[in-house]
């Protein structure tokens, strides 16, 4: 397909479409209303089911119920109710439920503000809801980007029977950039001999029980055994990291989605400037791409690295995990939604370097 | 008199970008206002812009809720200043679609006061934008519009464009989009709009292949505003 002009919400709501996503539930909350919107109007025609829940809870419980009949079923919201949405998202991590939840990133705690974001890190990455489980995390930073992501979301999923979430802040569903969907009329989808789908007596496929609930200890620990598995299966194989010029640099920047676009700006600035500064910028938030940081900053020529984020620190734990004091780790960010601009990004590197 | 101009269109076809252009345009021969009635957008909204449009004296009426960070659609009691006679130019710049355009309704009487040749209503077209990739979309939309606004659109607009992307071939797709529009509806084409170099070329490619100067209209020089900033800086992009 010829390239588009597309905001972000429209452009993830047709690639998951393109995915094969045909069941989304929704609720409205700002910065993701053009999501269920275009859902609304495009799900009918594909012979998909769109359906405005009566609130977050009931959207993720009906995602549970469409992915344990085997479909690809997606819901999306913005940081409060994405916390709604918790007691589900664990509910299907627990039942090897798979679905794509995307959270468009917006100022919180509590209702917060309705501008961009990078305040839910911790929540998507560290867990979110209870016990003991992870969710795929993909953080795009343009809106050709989060579609490329959208069939690789449903696919990882469906692989791992596991919740797969878009982190995305609220600039990437509201701006518009041209983009090139991959548009796929037939996508095929895995065989699911898990799901349920109806259960016939004769045949000799066993019930197909979706379940949540292990009361003895013996069977949870081998639930979790099997999830733990699936776990390092997913570090093994689905990290996803960009550097950028971080080869032979002398300082690193970190940052995901919309501020690594800022501090790619910001790596250009100090270029003039003589300052070779590269960019490590983790594309799955978990599995956390911690050797490519760790390399990036750990090498000999870097001086000190710093974390640009849209909260007041979130992400900047895992690279000091990552780089484990090998190097200096600084931080700039605020909450408020408030982006750093290109420009104090550098200064602030210069002045760490001591050049300012 | 008061000249009024009210762009409608397409979500994303560009009317903010428009209405900036035209309006520090007008600032430079006299009073200004620009009133934003958008009540769909959080964000990439004309009020952004206040820090370029106040300088040029540009008066800037903004609905309560916009900047503020909430989210409350109700629009300011000030839009009616925007109608008190006087000399100038008056911009408003409406939320995409006809659910944007129902913020219009309200002033009817007041539009319905002003004579026609001081009232530019534009409908502006992106065929770039998967809502209004060809004639019987963006009829379809253009109807809807006039239907909920209760406005006569009076003028169509070619604002084919990619962002950043935009090549000629973009603005000859609107061209040949909105000559068939301007056909279908009898609305003339008020004008072609691009970055200056987009424009030039298009404006050459017009004389070469003898572009209807009926569906051309003027050339509008557009300079992009309503970006982010960091898009200054990245040739490569991602």
């Amino acid at each position: 397909m010829a390239k588009k002009l597309m905001k972000g919400c429209e452009a993830i709501a047709e690639a998951a479409i393109q995915a094969g996503c045909r069941y989304f539930f929704g609720y409205p909350i700002t910065p993701q209303n053009d999501i269920p919107e275009y859902m609304s109007r495009r799900m009918p025609q594909v012979g998909g089911c769109f359906l405005q829940a009566e609130s977050e809870l009931a959207a993720i419980n009906m995602v549970y119920g469409a992915g344990g009949a085997g479909a690809r079923a997606m819901t999306s919201s913005s940081s409060p109710g994405i916390s709604l949405k918790q007691e589900g998202i664990s509910t299907c991590a627990a039942a090897e439920v798979p679905c794509v939840i995307v959270n468009m990133m917006r100022g919180g705690p509590g209702l917060g503000n309705i501008q961009a974001s990078q305040g839910d890190y911790f929540q998507a990455v560290k867990g979110g809801g209870h016990g003991d489980y992870r969710c795929v995390v993909y953080a795009p930073s343009s809106i050709q980007e989060t579609c490329d992501l959208m069939p690789r979301a449903f696919d990882t999923a469906d692989k791992y029977r596991t919740p797969v979430i878009i982190l995305a802040d609220g600039l990437i569903g509201q701006m518009m950039e041209p983009v090139e969907l991959k548009m796929n009329p037939n996508p095929t989808m895995p065989e699911k001999p898990w799901a349920c789908q109806g259960w016939d007596p004769k045949g000799d496929r066993p019930r197909a029980v979706i379940n949540s609930l292990y009361i003895e200890t013996e069977v949870l620990d081998d639930l979790m055994t099997r999830l733990n598995a699936r776990y390092d299966e997913i570090r093994k194989n689905e990290i996803m990291v960009e550097t950028y010029k971080t080869e032979g640099a002398e300082f690193i920047l970190c940052a995901y989605g919309t501020v690594a676009r800022v501090c790619k700006a910001a790596v250009r600035i100090l270029e003039e400037q003589g300052i070779k500064c590269g960019l490590v910028r983790p594309i799955t938030l978990w599995p956390f791409p911690t050797q490519a940081v760790h390399d990036a900053i750990a090498q000999e020529s870097v001086q000190g690295a710093l974390t640009v984020e849209i909260s007041n620190g979130q992400m900047v734990e895992d690279i000091r995990l990552a780089v484990n004091g090998e190097k200096p780790v600084e931080f700039m960010g605020k909450g408020g939604s408030i982006i750093p601009t290109a420009e104090e990004i550098a200064e602030r590197v210069m002045k760490i370097m001591r050049r300012a | 008199m008061k000249q009024y101009w009210v762009l409608l269109g397409s979500f994303g076809s560009g009317k903010s970008e428009l209405v900036l252009n035209l309006a520090l345009e007008k600032a430079k021969e006299g009073p200004c206002t620009v009133v934003d009635l958008d009540v769909i957008n959080p964000y990439f909204r004309v009020s952004e812009r206040g820090d370029v449009l106040e300088p040029a004296g540009v008066e800037l009426i903004m609905p309560p809720f916009a900047l503020d960070k909430i989210e409350i659609l109700s629009l300011s009691p000030r839009v009616y200043s925007a109608f008190n006679p006087g000399e100038g130019s008056v911009f408003f710049d409406i939320g995409g679609d006809d659910i944007g355009s129902v913020a219009l309704g309200q002033y009817r009487p007041r539009f319905d006061a002003i004579p026609r040749e001081n009232l530019h209503v534009l409908f502006v077209v992106n065929p770039l934008r998967p809502t209004a990739a060809d004639p019987e979309s963006a009829r379809a939309t253009l109807d809807k519009i006039q239907y909920v606004s209760r406005m006569e659109v009076n003028g169509i607009v070619n604002n084919a464009n990619l962002a950043g992307e935009t090549q000629v071939e973009h603005l000859v797709q609107g061209y040949e989009l909105v000559r068939e529009l301007s056909r279908q509806t009898g609305i003339p084409v008020w004008g072609s709009c691009g970055t200056a170099p987009v424009l030039e070329s298009f404006k050459q490619y017009a004389a070469r292949h003898g572009l209807d100067q009926a569906y051309v209209g003027r050339y509008q020089p557009i300079e992009v505003m309503m970006h982010r900033s960091w898009d200054k800086f990245l040739k490569e992009g991602l």
